[in-house]
């Protein structure tokens, strides 16, 4: 068992010279961003970028799963290096230190292709459910931004998992749930009855995922920016994008194209 | 996904299940002896401790007790634990918690010995401990054990809570598929595990039962 001692502000990243392994913290109930695929194996978008970050690194990478509610304990403990899984910058921006963002996400609604409603305006005096603890709840109880909108639902109901929620849309008992827009084009793809469903058109918002590591430490971030850009140059994103259907939203060449100007700039 | 391939992926997560309820057992059944000691001895002081401390354990969810034990070396003593501590913490914060249920149990057992038998024994000239190891302890044993399948019961069940320091048990696994799948199913194969287990686990208590039926 290895066991390191460290002091209480100092960022086990600082000590990890030599790092060999890169821990990486995730979901599992997140697909396509991170999940268990056929063979057992966790796979996803965010899990198969890390492992090429790991190939040109020389690191061994080593998939934590982790419960979502106990993300923090487990990063500063030091049981994982970052967290890196769908992971939604805006609101959090000095929790952690940030890599670039990746993916350009939006908060979407899906209802009943039935139902008649197109527009948010329609979702008036309906039932509208969100996830516990979601981004999108976030969105909706935020008075800068969609709280006006959740004020007119007839109630905002939430519940633990996408399937307790899909199945309630389809009994009726709700009218439209709020989530992210990739995990929202997984369920209506994956679903038997996906087709039933659809997207609004207007979206609740937009923000970006990034990888968060332990606030201060700086090196390992930029050792995984910087690997991250050689993936954008040598087609490996792109590809992974292509390959989980994430190709509208991962935004990784714009970042480095901005990176790029700034720097120019100074 | 397909029927076998969900219940192959599942076996691995029942055979961590079953790992962690029989070292929880190993483990909490004789520490649970020790406080039920510790909670009858004449030192005032020793069992107003233990007292203390099974009351805090039943007094306190068992879930925020795994992360204590999970996360507090480092929150604490700023120390980061390795690989196997997640497997390990588990089993420490479920023995803590059962030790102190099976203490009471014990300790009810043991209470309701007849003060005779221990005179008896003295006169035939048994020690101390020959009386309450080969004539007190295999009566308590006969008596409590229908409280005990209560408990273990709980025990096959509570399993699931490991989830809550994400170790990969058989529930956590069920809901991982279930989110990967969009279906329900494997929730209903979790259910149908733990119904077996159970059923193993009250058999084989009922046939204990019925070999000690001797002491009547």
């Amino acid at each position: 068992m290895c066991v390191a001692v460290v002091g209480a502000m100092i960022p086990m990243g600082v000590l990890a010279e030599e790092r060999t392994t890169f821990r990486v913290g995730f979901d599992a109930e997140y697909p396509p961003y991170g999940y268990m695929d056929e063979n057992g194996e966790y796979v996803g978008f965010d899990l198969d970028l890390a492992q090429a970050v790991c190939d040109l690194q020389g690191w061994e990478l080593v998939k934590v799963p982790i419960n979502w509610d106990s993300k923090d304990m487990e990063l500063n403990s030091g049981s994982i290096d970052c967290i890196w899984s769908g992971f939604t910058i805006n609101g959090r921006e000095d929790d952690y230190t940030w890599s670039v963002p990746y993916v350009d996400n939006s908060q979407v609604v899906v209802v009943s292709k039935a139902s008649g409603i197109e527009t948010l305006e329609d979702l008036s005096g309906k039932r509208v459910g969100v996830q516990a603890a979601s981004a999108a709840l976030q969105v909706l109880q935020d008075e800068e931004q969609q709280k006006d909108l959740a004020d007119t639902f007839a109630t905002l109901q939430e519940f633990g998992d996408y399937n307790s929620a899909f199945v309630e849309l389809q009994a009726g008992s709700i009218d439209a749930i709020a989530m992210d827009v990739g995990v929202a084009n997984y369920q209506l793809t994956n679903r038997d009855n996906g087709d039933d469903f659809m997207v609004l058109e207007e979206s609740l918002n937009s923000e970006q995922y990034g990888i968060g590591f332990r606030l201060g430490d700086t090196e390992l971030c930029d050792q995984v920016n910087a690997a991250l850009e050689q993936l954008v140059e040598d087609g490996t994103v792109a590809e992974l994008a292509e390959k989980y259907d994430l190709s509208d939203m991962v935004c990784l060449d714009e970042q480095f194209g901005e990176a790029t100007t700034a720097e120019a700039a100074e | 996904m397909n029927f076998e391939t969900m219940i192959s992926q599942m076996t691995g997560g029942m055979t961590e299940t079953i790992g962690i309820f029989a070292w929880t057992l190993v483990f909490s059944l004789p520490f649970g002896l020790l406080i039920a000691f510790g909670r009858m001895s004449k030192y005032k002081w020793l069992s107003t401790i233990v007292k203390l401390y099974i009351s805090i354990m039943r007094g306190t969810p068992l879930m925020l007790q795994l992360l204590v034990v999970f996360f507090g070396p480092y929150y604490l003593f700023r120390i980061s634990m390795g690989g196997s501590w997640r497997f390990i913490s588990i089993i420490i914060g479920f023995t803590l918690n059962y030790g102190a249920y099976f203490a009471e149990i014990f300790r009810s057992g043991i209470e309701s010995m007849p003060i005779g038998q221990y005179e008896a024994a003295k006169l035939l000239g048994y020690s101390r401990i020959q009386t309450f190891f080969m004539i007190i302890f295999p009566q308590v044993i006969k008596r409590i054990l229908p409280a005990m399948a209560n408990e273990i019961i709980t025990l096959v069940k509570d399993t699931s809570l490991a989830f809550s320091i994400a170790y990969m048990e058989m529930f956590t696994i069920a809901k991982q598929i279930a989110a990967a799948n969009t279906t329900f199913v494997p929730f209903v194969i979790a259910a149908v595990f733990y119904y077996v287990f159970n059923l193993l686990v009250a058999g084989v208590i009922g046939l204990m039962e019925k070999k000690l039926n001797y002491y009547h």
